[in-house]
């Protein structure tokens, strides 16, 4: 198996196609479904002609002034999102994750957001959450231990973790908990005396009012000892401690080598060394993230289907695909009825995610949710029109817009294919043909993988 | 061959479109079927009753004078109550209830709650929910740690669910899966034309996630279709209440037999409910008690009609009980210890537990003598199988609700 083949050394290298791993349309989808949220037909076509290497350089950049769009949305955002409800920044979310020039940065926000795992529930100001949203957005792509630093300081971090008053006297251990143990070194690592040293350094922050405030005397500025270092330290001071110790390396690079490798096994420590390594010299996510999806591994077989979808990218890479729209707050409480309610991870560990999205009720309500948007009308409103498509890319024929539709969505192979094209209904007018088979498509099970 | 088994392979067997399949269906079919015959099928439904339900006008001390002075304009005399014994009775709107305490499927867990709730309907339905009192961060909920542990290996399974109009109560957060939230059972099936996918593919080994999802794909069609069966069947009777409705659809659900063990519904409509009766309390107090009452009685005749009521059992839970006094308005304040109720055609019927003292009382209250951890201790232990220790983080004496 090529899998097995492939050594921990070469792993990272970069990918050349070879006649045992060639750039095919599977690997140019592979590639837009993980960095992103999915391809149309033209960049499939564009990353055919391009090649892996310079595809992965217009991933990393985004088309177009990506900083105009963005600040177009957040202004959006503000105006949408006032009082207490985050409920419009889902749907503004999902609505960006469909429209952005820049799927990856969207991605590694939500990478962030799982990873991170605040949760908007108990946190009573939607702005407040969408300023936490908006900051890991800004943090995605940059140095970890600024990201972390920041969110240690995010009024809405600490009102999710209640952790809204640091007192001198009465350190909260919430934020120095989840800071240790979740986001950076892990349980392994840090001992209940670092997570109660790291608190001490954390006093003297206060929510009111959904403000951020300091009050230097409830700050306690005594010596403490984290991870071994003494010094009197603040809660800036901790943050980089502890981003930038070396257990912080390998656990960021094994979450992201669950997000865009490999889901189902758990990974290789000779594979994820040299990574964690190399991530430590720096912390420079951009640099991950680029040195992952460049390499042999990330086209590999073993990784190559690994990932079940998340809801939203089940969602939004199909409307992406089809080139079409939905309305987003419809699909932002279908998304949570299938197991994602975006700003509202059910643990602070996050979205167990994997196998776990998929049981017998989500299989059956994805297929609904792609029913119910692929419908000429109804609650999506009947936006997204596979004849249309099919029509601009030159097909007039159900057999031959059947396969594109399947080149685009799926990318069976050939018998797979034949099969699947047997499932279009043989009657009826073709724009309802190509709603039905599409909605066939979404519903197979290898639509559910990543 | 047990019910469950001999049930799976008549709806799995009787699809013509699946046997046309040919041979690996089969294979698929035989594993499918032996993973039912070992699991268990006992359903535990729970009912939330929002706001803080008067355990002392539910189940009524009517023979007590500490009861009579304290309730001036709400006491119901040992005339009106329906009577269960010298001491206590049925609020008499409650003759639904009443059947089935005679019909032997009712006990009455008296003087249920927990040490220090601080009568705040937000934080005391948390604690309800998570379990975890000492907990304020719980995340997950005693039903959502059951279902994670009922999916356990076979994460194909949606374990719980939440069948109401309201947002999912925290007591179904699961850590993992992913809990259903529906108004109806036609919710869980295909709208459209289930979609075929042609020859299943064998399990292959190579891919474990993508062997999950065909085996899941492949449950979900049988869901979907013992589901529809269920529905094309015909529908219960029941009384036109929005409760009755929700226990209709756990009813259907229950007897599809899909593999949902524990379901959580609601009563009063969420968040600060239709149980808080601060002021005027008499007449929306019956309603409610009468909504309970009657749709639970149809419920349970509705399962026996189709010997479904031995896998079943209903726990009733309200996040606290109110004041002895009356406020003055006609209404009561928030208390402390409630009785829960518990139907099901295998429970111990009758009185579990003595009516907690009228006069030893907690801030006008009824001291709990049964913390509402031993009930749920009982249920997960002996009922669903799953180790109360494990999703309570303790140990809890088992009060006795099921017949041995």
């Amino acid at each position: 198996m090529a899998a097995e083949s492939l050594d921990a050394s070469r792993a990272w290298a970069p990918y050349e196609p070879s006649p045992a791993c060639p750039w095919t349309l599977a690997r140019a989808a592979h590639l837009h479904r993980r960095a992103g949220f999915g391809a149309t037909w033209g960049q499939l076509r564009q990353a055919l002609s391009d090649g892996p290497q310079k595809t992965v350089d217009r991933l990393l950049a985004g088309q177009g002034d990506v900083a105009a769009f963005n600040r177009g949305f957040d202004q959006n955002e503000q105006a949408a999102v006032s009082g207490g409800s985050p409920e419009p920044l889902r749907a503004w979310w999902l609505r960006r994750m469909i429209q952005t020039p820049h799927p990856l940065l969207e991605k590694m926000t939500l990478f962030w957001h799982d990873f991170i795992s605040a949760s908007a529930a108990g946190v009573g100001s939607g702005s407040l959450v969408r300023g936490h949203i908006q900051f890991l957005r800004s943090a995605a792509l940059g140095k970890f231990p600024a990201l972390v630093a920041g969110v240690a300081r995010d009024p809405m971090v600490l009102l999710s973790l209640e952790a809204k008053a640091n007192r001198k006297a009465l350190p909260d251990l919430n934020l120095a908990r989840q800071l240790l143990r979740r986001w950076t070194v892990g349980p392994d690592v840090c001992t209940d005396r670092d997570i109660r040293q790291a608190a001490r350094a954390m006093t003297g922050w206060f929510v009111l009012r959904d403000e951020l405030r300091r009050f230097d005397r409830e700050h306690d500025d005594g010596e403490k000892t984290v991870l071994g270092k003494s010094g009197r330290f603040d809660d800036q001071d901790v943050a980089r401690l502890a981003a930038t110790h070396p257990a912080a390396a390998r656990n960021v690079v094994g979450r992201l080598y669950r997000w865009f490798v490999d889901e189902g096994d758990a990974p290789d420590e000779a594979v994820l060394a040299p990574l964690a390594r190399s991530f430590a010299e720096d912390f420079d996510v951009a640099r991950l993230v680029e040195t992952v999806l460049r390499s042999a591994l990330f086209f590999s077989d073993r990784s190559l289907h690994r990932r079940v979808k998340r809801p939203t990218e089940f969602a939004v890479g199909l409307v992406r695909a089809l080139e079409g729209t939905v309305p987003t707050t419809p699909l932002a409480n279908d998304l949570a009825a299938t197991g994602e309610n975006l700003c509202h991870p059910p643990t602070r560990d996050g979205w167990e995610g994997g196998r776990f999205w998929i049981n017998r009720a989500t299989v059956i309500a994805r297929s609904n949710l792609a029913a119910a948007m692929l419908a000429p009308s109804g609650r999506y409103e009947g936006k997204i029109d596979p004849a249309a498509l099919v029509r601009r890319h030159g097909h007039a024929q159900a057999e031959p817009a059947g396969r594109f539709l399947l080149d685009l969505l799926l990318q069976p192979a050939d018998d797979a294919g034949k099969r699947l094209l047997r499932e279009m209904p043989a009657r009826g007018d073709l724009p309802d043909r190509l709603r039905t088979f599409a909605h066939v498509i979404a519903s197979q099970p290898e639509f559910q993988l990543a | 061959m047990n019910r469950s088994r001999r049930e799976f392979l008549k709806t799995a067997i009787g699809t013509p479109a699946l046997l046309s399949l040919g041979a690996p269906v089969s294979a698929v079919l035989a594993r499918a079927a032996s993973a039912a015959d070992a699991r268990k099928d006992t359903v535990l439904v729970a009912i939330q009753l929002s706001g803080g339900n008067d355990g002392l006008n539910t189940v009524v001390p009517y023979a007590d004078d500490a009861y009579a002075r304290a309730r001036t304009t709400l006491r119901l005399t040992g005339k009106d109550v329906l009577k269960i014994d010298d001491h206590v009775g049925l609020h008499p709107r409650m003759k639904g209830f009443a059947r089935l305490l005679k019909e032997g499927r009712l006990a009455i867990v008296q003087g249920t709650g927990y040490p220090k709730s601080d009568r705040q309907h937000e934080k005391a339905m948390r604690d309800w929910h998570t379990a975890m009192p000492e907990q304020s961060e719980c995340p997950t909920g005693w039903l959502g740690r059951a279902s994670d542990t009922l999916c356990g290996g076979e994460a194909t399974l949606a374990a719980g669910a939440f069948v109401g109009p309201i947002a999912m109560p925290l007591a179904l957060n699961a850590r993992k899966a992913c809990v259903p939230s529906v108004r109806s059972a036609a919710e869980l099936t295909y709208r459209a034309e289930a979609p075929q996918a042609g020859p299943p593919e064998a399990a292959t080994g190579e891919n474990p996630l993508a062997d999950h999802v065909r085996a899941a794909s492949q449950a979900a069609r049988l869901s979907d279709r013992q589901i529809k069966a269920v529905l094309a069947g015909g529908r219960g009777h029941y009384p036109n209440l929005g409760l009755a409705q929700e226990l209709r659809t756990v009813a259907e659900l229950v007897r599809a037999d899909v593999g949902i063990r524990v379901f959580l519904t609601e009563l009063g409509g969420g968040g600060i409910g239709g149980f808080d009766n601060h002021a005027i309390q008499r007449d929306n107090h019956a309603s409610v008690l009468e909504q309970l009452s009657e749709s639970v009685a149809a419920f349970a005749d509705d399962l026996a009609r189709h010997n479904c009521l031995d896998r079943v059992v209903l726990v009733t839970f309200s996040e606290f009980g109110r004041t002895l006094s009356e406020n003055g308005r006609h209404g009561t304040g928030h208390g402390a210890a409630a009785p829960m109720f518990v139907m099901g055609g295998r429970v111990r019927a009758g009185l579990i537990g003595k009516h907690p003292s009228l006069t030893d009382l907690d801030q006008d209250a009824p001291k709990h003598h049964t913390d509402f951890r031993q009930v749920y201790a009982d249920l997960l232990d002996n009922w669903l199988g799953v180790d109360s220790k494990a999703v309570l983080g303790g140990a809890f004496k088992h009060p006795g609700l099921l017949r041995a």
